[in-house]
């Protein structure tokens, strides 16, 4: 067959006629996709209205491509808002517009480390702006390969390397995520459904650490708002969140595969080589003429206590400033800052972000010398 | 574009409605090119031009291996069109991994040689559609195919955007007859062919990503000693993922083609219900063993010489399928083990094919079974990012490890295990089946009832287009991460001693 001469109409392709033809199973397929299509939409209406009835709300996902679209946005003199979901929630960008004169871009990301944004924006040579930098110690300090790096470096790689198609995706995502509130593949997807599955694991077994709920909305500037039900005083979501935080804050035991010393030793290193690589990225930053200055953002109840006992202020806020020579505010410094309740203990609420902001801009001035 | 993102539901809805809406078949040839390269495009649009160029060289080489008189002419442009596609293949794919092997071996003679970094991007997919379009000048070489005097058309058949970029790879020779006459709209091929789609995505997102990827990864990166349980649940957990991703790939491809009234050959028939290694070469990823089996194995002497060398040959078409895979030792070593598994079964078959108890049911069950294992145990060097972690991961399956972790949850082990589980069964029912009869055999409302939920799945399971673990054979293994308890870990108060806090 192989080696026959073909005939004058195969010639144009050449080779032998098609002999290949794919079975098709019988059945009344057109009946069959009209009830299937039936019983889909039937089906992802019923689970859109009971997803609704729990208090899910339509909103973005905090992904690395809605960080990418504003990235995109930075321009050279731009106002930039980096670090962890502190400066996420905590920041109003109206409030911020009418005191700095410009509007920020927030970049800040919930349960990132700072260092892969301060970088890159270290890197790019066109920036001479403006950087507000939260520092959570405890984020701000986490080593590389762990998750806080890896959500980081996932937003900026994206950046980097966005592909069309990635892009096209995230413009028609957009309008349904505000659109469908069972949209939220961490708490909705079928994963995070079968993780909330009640199953005890085995004595011993290193399992991961939880993270919170859904509880904050999110707009196009990628401004977080937290749920209202959250925010209301005594709520049992916010108790919920409480619990979350703690064991999340809490480094866990050293790896068993490694020796105590050496591993400490690595962490020692770690942190010491954060400290100089910040500095090194916020001089690079300052030599265009740009300005850094780092927030400390309020925490409450027995977050703060955590905090205050793992990450003690003059062993990572006070060198931070003297290493890096940046102005840097702690909200308990001053009175008009510190007398806001994190109804979860590590955010403050919607209402109370922008009494915050608007608190906050003139230390912004001052410590930028505006 | 990946088949399970926003951006090519709404690309294929166009395609296909243009497609259909067009009257003219040289139209429709011409929309699917346009449609094709947009596809490609939407990954790095400069690749597009290369993809265009080795095409068209490839159509040209072609025409020369036909015109050439006599076998030596024929064989120089032949050589011509092998190098040309190689050394594309070799340069993007390879480059770095050759200059880190030929700065390794200088070293061992004691030359110190800092080779430049090579800051190659690769073009997504070069591996199938090399084979594509190497496939065509090889056809015509051999006296299979006469070239085609259409560019377009010669375009369309290594660019048809289902099979593009992870296969399966479909020669020329089976394509291009497919574009001489329109095909016609036939209603229940195109709802098969959406659904086998269904299928496919419901394999990737939902078996492959949601229930078995993330155990598989948190295994293989951990960075300590795994107890057995834990190695082997890793190992299944990939075992399953790569059966799911790329045969989700493979279906989605075949679904979308069936849809505009093209017919690709299956690419997987049950692997894990293999009875020993040709068995699985034979249902496992099939448009790339037929491809090495003609194109290398047979010209090699295949088994028609002597049994020495017909093992070597054997071993030399793995060890090449190995590196195909990815610029790696690990890959080589996971191609290598193929191909003296097959050896190995070659010498049982000798010894004991004619024996009356060999091709009992236990025996097969047994046989089976063992084959299983042995792919599994070869998986580990595939899905390994380097030797360490690979002998970490035999040591904790074969219970080497002194101290060991237990790290996975006591859901995704049900989950690992349940799905693993289907599988076989689900393989061991058809493996002598086509998926069509399975589906032939079922009640109406029982397809109605598994399409519904598959779809209901894919929906609810809200994948975040992952990538399809093909698109890794790229250059590099699978990229790893690590776990983050591993290396933020510390007591609270020795954390602060040590980090000088």
């Amino acid at each position: 067959m192989f080696f026959r001469k073909p005939s004058r109409e195969e010639q144009i392709h050449g080779g032998p006629p098609l002999e290949f033809e794919r079975p098709i199973p019988p059945a009344p397929w057109r009946g069959i996709a009209v009830v299937v299509t039936i019983v889909v939409i039937a089906a992802t209406t019923a689970w859109e209205l009971y997803c609704r009835s729990l208090g899910y709300a339509p909103t973005l996902n905090d992904d690395e491509d809605l960080w990418t679209q504003r990235r995109r946005i930075v321009a050279p003199e731009s106002i930039v808002i980096i670090g962890d979901s502190r400066a996420w929630f905590d920041v109003d960008l109206d409030e911020f517009q009418k005191g700095l004169g410009k509007r920020p871009i927030q970049l800040a990301m919930a349960g990132s480390t700072v260092w892969p944004a301060l970088a890159d924006l270290a890197d790019d040579k066109n920036f001479h702006g403006t950087i507000i930098c939260s520092v959570v110690p405890f984020l701000f300090f986490a080593p590389p390969g762990s998750p806080p790096m890896e959500r980081a470096e996932k937003g900026v790689k994206r950046f980097h390397n966005q592909t069309p198609a990635q892009r096209v995706s995230e413009y028609l995502a957009m309008p349904l995520e505000e659109h469908v509130a069972f949209l939220k593949p961490d708490d909705l997807s079928l994963e995070a459904l079968l993780n909330q599955l009640p199953i005890p694991n085995r004595p011993g077994a290193l399992v991961p650490p939880r993270f919170p709920p859904y509880f904050q909305t999110e707009d196009r500037e990628r401004r977080a708002r937290m749920w209202e039900k959250c925010a209301e005083p005594g709520s049992e979501l916010a108790k919920k969140i409480q619990q979350i935080w703690l064991p999340l804050f809490t480094p866990p035991p050293p790896p068993t595969y490694v020796p105590k010393d050496v591993f400490f030793a690595q962490m020692n290193e770690g942190i010491q080589k954060r400290f100089a690589d910040v500095t090194a990225a916020i001089e690079k930053i300052r030599s265009r003429g740009g300005k850094v200055v780092f927030v400390r953002f309020p925490n409450s109840g027995g977050l703060k206590e955590l905090e205050d006992r793992i990450t003690p202020r003059e062993k990572t806020w006070d060198p931070l400033l003297k290493m890096t020579g940046a102005p840097g505010i702690y909200y308990s410094d001053f009175p008009e800052l510190s007398g806001f309740n994190c109804p979860e203990w590590s955010h403050l609420s919607a209402g109370d972000s922008v009494e915050f902001s608007k608190r906050l801009v003139p230390h912004l001035r001052a410590a930028l010398k505006m | 574009m990946l088949f399970n993102s926003l951006t090519f539901i709404v690309f294929f809805a166009i395609v296909v409605t243009l497609y259909w809406g067009l009257h003219g078949w040289e139209l429709r040839k011409n929309l699917l090119v346009v449609a094709s390269y947009i596809f490609y495009g939407a990954w790095n649009p400069p690749f597009a031009a290369l993809l265009f160029s080795t095409t068209c060289m490839d159509f040209w080489l072609g025409r020369q291996i036909a015109r050439a008189q006599g076998s030596h002419r024929k064989r120089r442009w032949l050589v011509a069109s092998v190098c040309m596609n190689l050394s594309m293949l070799g340069f993007f794919k390879y480059g770095n991994f050759l200059l880190q092997n030929f700065q390794w071996l200088l070293a061992r003679i004691g030359i110190v040689y800092q080779p430049p970094h090579l800051d190659i991007l690769l073009p997504v997919g070069i591996s199938f559609y090399t084979f594509h379009s190497l496939s065509y000048t090889l056809d015509i070489y051999r006296g299979v195919l006469q070239p085609t005097r259409s560019l377009r058309d010669f375009v369309l058949a290594v660019s048809f955007f289902p099979q593009l970029v992870a296969g399966p790879i479909v020669r020329a020779g089976d394509f291009l007859p497919q574009l001489r006459h329109p095909p016609r709209l036939k209603e229940n091929q195109f709802f098969w062919g959406l659904a086998l789609m269904t299928l496919g995505l419901f394999e990737k997102i939902v078996l492959a990503d949601t229930l078995l990827s993330g155990s598989a990864d948190r295994v293989f990166n951990y960075a300590g000693p795994l107890v057995a349980l834990d190695s082997w649940a890793g190992v299944l957990a990939f075992a399953g993922q790569i059966f799911f991703d790329f045969a989700g790939y493979s279906l989605c491809a075949i679904g979308a083609a069936l849809t505009l009234g093209f017919h690709l050959k299956d690419n997987f028939r049950f692997p894990y219900a293999a009875i020993g290694f040709s068995d699985f070469w034979r249902r496992w990823h099939i448009s790339l063993s037929t491809f090495l089996r003609d194109y290398l194995y047979i010209p090699l002497g295949g088994n028609q010489v002597r049994p020495f060398r017909a093992a070597l040959n054997l071993v030399i078409v793995m060890f090449l399928g190995g590196l195909w895979h990815g610029a790696a030792w690990t890959f080589v070593v996971w191609g290598l083990l193929h191909g003296s598994y097959l050896v190995i079964e070659r010498v049982f078959r000798v010894l004991f094919e004619a024996k009356q108890w060999a091709s009992t049911l236990p025996v097969r069950v047994i046989a089976g079974f063992a084959t299983y294992a042995a792919v599994c145990i070869a998986w580990v060097f595939f899905r390994a990012p380097d030797f360490t972690v690979a002998s970490r991961m035999l040591g904790g399956m074969f219970g080497q490890h002194a101290q060991d972790d237990a790290i996975l949850t006591t859901r995704e082990l049900l989950q690992i295990g349940s799905v693993t589980a289907a599988l076989i069964a689900m393989h061991w029912g058809m493996r002598d089946n086509t998926f069509e009869t399975a589906v032939m055999r079922l009640p109406h409302w029982a397809i109605t009832a598994i399409g519904s939920a598959m779809a209901c799945a894919v929906i609810f399971t809200q994948g975040n287009s992952n990538a399809f673990i093909y698109f890794q054979f790229q250059g590099t293994a699978p990229a790893t991460a690590l776990v983050f308890p591993q290396t933020f870990a510390g007591g609270t108060d020795s954390w602060r001693s040590a980090s000088g806090i």
